[in-house]
């Protein structure tokens, strides 16, 4: 039996955060050094690590996010091996080095706390479906960890004069450089039931990149566990 | 789009690609091995009469360099560059080899593939596993040979002596003043250090046995891609490194410096089970002492560089010394490089095994996709309403083999999804496959459809229903979890709530000595309705582990 498990052993640290197989993330705690991961996406944890959900300074910088209760956040701190996963979603490490990153609210799993981010509404996606209506940017030196549903694309956006179209649920995050802006592709057909499924897309145009996932599925798993 | 090869298959290269400057890649893997992948250059007689076309890892390249070797990369264990054209005309076959180092046998490895790209797009692979081997100690994985035009072949022959016997096998008749110099050139050898440099003047046995026939025999493997329809399942673009299954050397957390994994079943080493797996006799793990944050750091965290202990405050999260090994850069762009569009050129690319994009600029013809399946499109791309039509709907309401579809049309990349499930692009030439309506994701408009009925008694409802496409195109088909491709033979059975398509010139039966059984046991085994397909060698099914 040890044989057969032997393999899903954990691998030595070589970073704050890495990847444990596709779908979990592992990150090393140490004091002074807190993580904000979404509310119920510790599945172990090895040491001594302490959670706060909902810590007051997170709900003022996210008090509008979703629903506008409070972000989804938890705030850990402590020494020891932390390990995240969102039912199953591959996770995606970054290092952001001083980049920034605008994450769909939904597919941010966890970062560190000490980077600089913020809750903001896409401008001119006013009355959106469901999501892709708050985003979270982040910057700094530090780690971030997205879930995306499958195997994510990253795709350039050129700044040609050619703009690139994602489904709002299918998109996970992008530069927060790009102008974003809606579309409607919906004609007058498309009202009386024949449209094509595709009723909005959200448009992106100038340098950088957008990561989309596989999927259209964009439920959020985690807010029914917190 | 990658052909996926079996044992035993071959294929011209200009088939393939049309370019001569591939990229070869292997990888294989196993608990605690070490392999040494190397390329030899053969002459018509199959022997290596010139030794400088023994490319491996104390001699990275041929004298023209028309064979190199590129060393670990883009999740191949080893990989070479071949230039077809440069190769001279003496070489007439390049046989590409995997050798265990040190104890072990092939039966150990996991499963491991050897794939060519060309032009940043795989073109073929042939992947193989552990248990289509046994004692061996080498592996011959595949061909590239000269017959009129260069062909690649899948080998996967055995070999049980290890290196040795595969130079000994190609008729190692070289003298020792080619010995290849040692030490000297050992930064190459990574990975396998303390490697005697091979020998190479073993006794030239002149025509061994086992020496394998110019182009491998046609093996009876099923010749499920003999047909012209194209089923490729995996194709993993070269940039994103399909994750190399079970880390091979997980070093048990906790136990700094040990850095041969021991959960390889190599003989003769014994090393101590990993903490956290329960041996009772597990001394080295002391239960975590009280108080994490002490200088000395706790065993949880033995390999960790000081993580925030050397009084540093650590204002960054990047903790320091570390990424050491690490296949991580700073920045957003490195970390997700691996997640890469990945170049264009044909219509149907296969991005990742859930994700997959259509060129609606080449070939010209609109493209018909499930309603909301788009994820992502650049250019002017137009979506409207793709309707049945009036008898159309009726037939669909019917046989429940309804697809809500839109049409996509104009210039631009789109890329198709959905609840990520597999997509797997079927290319039709003229024949026709069935699928199940609602496993598909986008065909090209060129194809026609219908829907076709399936019969026999004891269906519940009368009848099956499915739906044929026959013509000329490419039709993406979506599985849940990774499917089965089986070659049709004289007992090919499959519940027919899990068959999602099959080559349509099989012919489907009702299998009712199933139901029988079923109708004699007084429990229900849940097998309602198998089929049972018939039909000439070529044609497959596809099978998905999950039930509708």
């Amino acid at each position: 039996m040890t044989q057969q498990l032997a393999g899903h052993a954990p691998a030595p640290v070589t970073a704050r955060m890495e990847n444990h197989g596709n779908h979990m993330l592992k990150v090393a705690m140490q004091t002074g050094n807190d993580l904000f991961a979404r509310v119920g996406s510790m599945v172990a944890y090895e040491g001594f690590v302490q959670y706060e959900p909902n810590p007051p300074a997170v709900r003022q910088i996210a008090k509008d996010w979703l629903t506008g209760e409070g972000a989804p956040l938890m705030k850990c701190s402590g020494d020891g091996l932390l390990y995240l996963a969102d039912y199953g979603a591959n996770v995606v490490v970054i290092n952001l080095d001083g980049d920034g990153i605008s994450v769909n609210a939904t597919n941010l799993l966890a970062f560190d706390a000490h980077l600089t981010w913020g809750v903001e509404r896409v401008k001119g996606l006013a009355k959106f479906a469901g999501q892709g209506l708050w985003n979270t940017r982040i910057s700094g030196q530090g780690w971030v960890a997205l879930t995306s549903r499958g195997k994510p694309i990253v795709v350039d956006c050129g700044g040609g004069e050619d703009e690139t179209y994602v489904d709002p649920d299918a998109l996970v995050a992008w530069s927060p450089n790009l102008k974003v802006k809606g579309k409607r592709s919906f004609r007058a057909q498309s009202l009386i039931g024949r449209g094509s499924g595709e009723a909005y897309q959200m448009a992106f145009s100038g340098q950088g990149i957008v990561v989309v996932q596989p999927s259209e599925d964009s439920t959020d798993r985690l807010r029914f566990r917190g | 789009m990658a052909r996926e090869f079996q044992r035993g298959h071959k294929a011209r290269i200009s088939d393939l690609t049309a370019g001569t400057d591939l990229y070869v890649g292997v990888q294989i893997s196993g608990p605690g091995l070490s392999f040494d992948i190397s390329c030899f250059g053969l002459d018509a007689d199959e022997r290596l009469s010139d030794d400088r076309y023994f490319v491996f890892y104390n001699q990275p390249k041929s004298p023209e360099e028309s064979l190199q070797l590129l060393g670990a990369q883009a999740g191949d264990t080893e990989s070479f560059r071949v230039t077809l054209d440069r190769i001279p005309p003496q070489i007439k076959k390049l046989s590409f080899t995997a050798t265990i180092d040190g104890p072990g046998q092939m039966s150990q490895i996991a499963p491991g593939y050897i794939r060519i790209v060309a032009g940043g797009e795989e073109v073929a692979r042939y992947p193989f596993s552990g248990s289509e081997f046994s004692t061996e100690r080498a592996v011959m994985l595949g061909d590239f040979y000269l017959k009129d035009v260069w062909r690649f072949a899948a080998v996967g022959q055995g070999f049980d002596g290890g290196l040795d016997a595969l130079l000994r096998n190609f008729g190692g008749e070289v003298a020792e003043e080619e010995t290849p110099a040692p030490a000297a050139q050992q930064p190459q050898a990574g990975s396998a250090p303390g490697f005697a440099p091979p020998a190479f003047g073993v006794p030239a046995t002149p025509e061994p046995a086992q020496a394998p026939a110019a182009p491998p025999p046609p093996a009876p493997a099923p010749q499920v891609h003999a047909a012209q329809t194209i089923v490729a399942p995996v194709n993993t673009p070269p940039g994103g490194s399909p994750v190399p299954p079970p880390a091979p050397a997980p070093a048990p957390y906790g136990q700094p410096g040990q850095q041969p994994p021991p959960y390889g079943q190599a003989p003769g080493r014994t090393a101590p089970p990993p903490p956290g797996y329960g041996q009772p006799q597990a001394p080295q793990n002391p239960p975590p002492p009280p108080g994490y944050g002490q200088p000395t750091p706790p065993p949880g965290h033995g390999r960790q560089p000081p993580f925030g202990q050397a009084g540093q405050p650590a204002p960054h999260g990047a903790p320091q010394g570390a990424p050491q090994g690490a296949a991580q850069n700073p920045g957003v762009a490195a970390a997700l490089q691996k997640f890469r569009e990945t170049p264009t050129g044909q219509r149907w690319t296969q991005q990742n095994k859930k994700l997959v994009r259509v060129d609606l600029g080449i070939g010209g013809q609109p493209v018909l996709a499930r309603q909301g399946s788009m994820v992502l499109y650049q250019g002017k791309v137009d979506f409207s309403y793709k309707g049945a039509g009036f008898a159309g709907r009726i037939v669909g309401n019917a046989t429940g083999q309804e697809m809500q579809l839109m049409r996509c049309t104009g210039q631009g990349q789109v890329f198709l999804a959905e609840n990520s499930t597999m997509l797997h692009p079927i290319e039709l030439q003229g024949d026709a496959v069935c699928v199940s309506a609602d496993n598909v994701l986008a065909f090209d408009e060129s194809l026609t459809y219908e829907v076709r009925r399936i019969e026999g008694h004891g269906i519940p409802g009368g009848a099956l229903f499915t739906m044929q496409f026959q013509g000329t195109g490419t039709i993406v088909v979506k599985t849940h979890g990774t499917p089965v491709v089986l070659p049709v033979t004289p007992t090919t059975f499959a519940d027919c709530n899990a068959v999602v398509a099959w080559s349509a010139a099989a012919q489907v039966v009702v299998s009712s000595q199933v139901r029988m059984r079923r109708n004699s046991y007084p429990g229900d085994t849940g097998e309602s309705v198998n089929l049972q397909f018939r039909g000439a060698p070529g044609n497959f099914i596809v099978v998905q582990p999950y039930e509708v």
